[in-house]
């Protein structure tokens, strides 16, 4: 097995991971909280493009549909659940915050399960096909295509949260939401925009993991993302480039890892293993700020 | 305004207390089986189809005048595919009333309910939970082949290829944590000649979406076994059509079932040979196979239509089929025969030469509690014309 293919199918997968785990670390960053139903929304973007798909005929204008349709509903479905399940919460007990979370995730997957029933689906429709050979590497236009939109959404992100104004009063709220409020930022739309804008990330993921091939069931983003999850921490929560360097590492260890048939059993335990071994080296993550509480 | 209100109140009491009432005076006599399985979470697609499978049998027993005159009852729980919801319930279960079971529809569930059922003396007959340690010849025996004899049996068909000389590179593709698929890859590499040279490859997680790796590793392999359920391996061949040399075939046991449905059209886009070793045919076009489909998909249509949901309308129907032949034999069977005397009466006829024969074979019979049936080689789709 080659080592640069295993490298470049673990850059495939760690950029989906990094697409997520943007929208865990935004979240933190700006409502200090952790949205676990984050990788359901993933799967609500799945199955708004499986509707899209059986519902317009032609191929190339069914994709953008369903890309289209998958970023609406998951931004509708994200500021929703931040309307009626979290901001009523605000200022209520993290631990309130976080058990809502797991219960919104939950109502998720069983609504869906409710309504498109338990078997998985193939949607071949959104699937990118073919590949490019480099010598004798063979590269998947799929894993291009993850890698370049990546790249793009991570650029498009930081300048827009560097220059624009609503970026800015982001910033603001993330360091002290108070202060910020006092200066006449609405605090409460810039965490509803926080949402839209993580939800469509979501979007965004669920059809690459779609166009890799993944089969769409209620589970989708369950486990994929638990693993962001773990990507954001690992770079550091609340910090935008240490998402994505998280995700990327997670997703190279993962593909060594099933590479090398001894370790492949223990891949999870080696990846959550790194979280631990960073989490005790470095308890800020990465690239995250060590902040010392104010007493 | 507080004294209407207490009325209604009042009488709302009433009407539970008689809703209660009539519904317990309603509790007829019936036989009743117990069943635990995933019906909803990521292996509901296997639990729902042993739930309709199942009650579909009762209610045509039922219809034909239940076991000597007295109606079968199913009670299906879920268990999520999770061990520890077992204590819970079978408990609920016992509570219930259960004489007889199904067991659980997956592995690891199944282990654990039998830690139980054991203690008890429960007779059941799990239509899927193929591990080799769920059956004891006791109370416990199976439906489906347990993994063990899968394992052997394909490895003796690949060991008979290899001594053809058309095997070609062998590689291996299972999911490491599932207590399935290890337990066939385990047997099959314990049978396996050992002039072969094998390249494994393995997963683990169950909601995996990526093989990208997997299949790159296994890109020169002329022959692929796959002993991991539809779900997961219909992903693989859709990721790897391009990958993976035209000419190659992949096998794999019944988890297999249902691959069809899965891939749908795109069965065409893939070039490569599947090809299955199973006891039963989803598409099958005589027979009581057929029969099953038949009844099966006008209720429930196709999304569910298994292997597992044909293997639990069989237990029904064999579990029927035993106890009638008791009761023929002057034996005493009715809705207040205790568990424990149900299941010696069960354990003496299972061990004793009963034969089945129904949807997933014919001519069953049980050693050890092990099914021995004849496995049907059935090929899902055969190699795309070069």
């Amino acid at each position: 097995m080659n080592f640069l293919s295993v490298l470049i199918s673990g850059l495939g997968a760690g950029a989906t991971y990094a697409i997520i785990a943007i929208g865990y670390t935004m979240v933190y960053g700006i409502a200090k909280m952790l949205n676990f139903a984050h990788g359901d929304i993933i799967m609500v973007g799945g199955y708004a493009m499986f509707v899209t798909l059986a519902l317009v005929g032609h191929p190339v204008a069914a994709v953008a549909a369903a890309i289209l349709a998958a970023v609406l509903v998951c931004v509708l479905m994200g500021v929703s659940v931040e309307r009626f399940a979290y901001k009523p919460l605000r200022g209520a007990s993290p631990l309130a915050v976080l058990i809502t979370a797991i219960g919104v995730s939950y109502l998720l997957q069983s609504l869906a399960q409710i309504i498109f029933g338990s078997a998985s689906k193939m949607l071949s429709g959104l699937q990118i096909a073919g590949h490019v050979m480099l010598g004798t590497l063979r590269i998947n236009y799929v894993t291009l295509v993850t890698l370049a939109v990546t790249v793009v959404l991570m650029v498009a992100l930081t300048l827009f949260i560097k220059y624009s104004k609503t970026g800015r009063a982001m910033v603001a709220v993330s360091e002290d939401r108070d202060a910020a409020l006092l200066m006449g930022i609405n605090t409460n739309a810039i965490i509803a925009i926080t949402f839209a804008i993580g939800s469509a990330l979501a979007a965004i993921a669920a059809y690459l993991m779609l166009a890799k091939g993944a089969s769409l069931a209620n589970t989708l983003g369950a486990m994929p993302g638990i693993k962001a999850f773990t990507a954001a921490v690992i770079g550091g929560i609340g910090s935008l480039p240490g998402a994505v360097l998280g995700g990327i590492l997670l997703g190279v260890v993962e593909s060594l890892s099933y590479s090398i048939p001894a370790l492949a059993p223990f891949t999870d335990a080696v990846e959550f293993g790194i979280l631990i071994v960073i989490l005790l080296v470095k308890p800020a993550g990465l690239l995250g700020k060590a902040r010392r509480e104010k007493v | 305004m507080k004294r209407i209100l207490a009325l209604v109140l009042a009488v709302l009491m009433i009407a539970g207390c008689c809703a209660a009432l009539s519904s317990c005076s309603k509790t007829t006599k019936t036989i009743k089986i117990g069943l635990s399985g995933p019906l909803t979470g990521g292996a509901a697609v296997y639990g729902q189809a042993v739930k309709n499978a199942a009650q579909m049998a009762v209610d045509e027993i039922n219809a034909a005048g239940g076991l000597n005159g007295i109606p079968l009852e199913l009670k299906a729980l879920d268990d999520v595919h999770d061990s520890s919801k077992i204590a819970t319930n079978y408990a609920e279960l016992m509570d219930w009333g259960m004489q007889v079971s199904l067991g659980c529809v997956t592995s690891a569930p199944c282990l654990e309910f039998l830690k139980y059922a054991k203690d008890d003396s429960v007779f059941f007959l799990t239509p899927s939970a193929s591990n080799d340690g769920v059956p004891n010849g006791e109370n416990s025996y199976q439906m489906c082949f347990a993994d063990g004899n899968q394992g052997k049996v394909a490895a003796d068909y690949v060991n008979s290829l290899y001594t053809a000389g058309n095997l070609g590179k062998l590689g291996i593709f299972y999911k490491s944590d599932d207590n399935y698929s290890k337990g066939i890859y385990d047997q099959f590499v314990a049978n396996l000649n050992s002039a072969i040279d094998e390249k494994v490859m393995s997963f683990t997680d169950a909601n995996a979406t990526d093989f990208t790796t997997q299949i790159g590793a296994l890109a020169e392999c002329d022959f692929i076994f796959m002993p991991i359920y539809y779900e997961p391996a219909a992903q693989f061949m859709i990721q790897g059509k391009d990958t993976i040399r035209d000419t190659a075939v992949y096998y794999g046991c019944d988890g297999f079932d249902g691959l069809e449905g899965q891939l749908g059209d795109d069965m065409d886009e893939i070039d490569q040979a599947i090809s299955m070793l199973s006891h039963f045919n989803s598409k099958a076009t005589e027979g009581k196979a057929k029969e099953f489909i038949d009844k099966y998909t006008a209720k429930h249509g196709t999304d569910t239509l298994n292997q597992f949901g044909a293997a639990a309308y069989d237990c029904i129907y064999a579990l029927h089929k035993a106890m009638t032949e008791l009761i023929a034999e002057g034996k005493e069977i009715d809705h207040k025969t205790d568990a424990a005397d149900l299941c010696e009466m069960l354990k003496g006829k299972f061990n004793g030469g009963f034969t089945y024969s129904g949807a997933t074979g014919s001519n069953m019979k049980w050693e050890g509690g092990f099914v021995n049936k004849g496995a049907i080689a059935y090929e899902i789709k055969a190699r795309a014309a070069a």
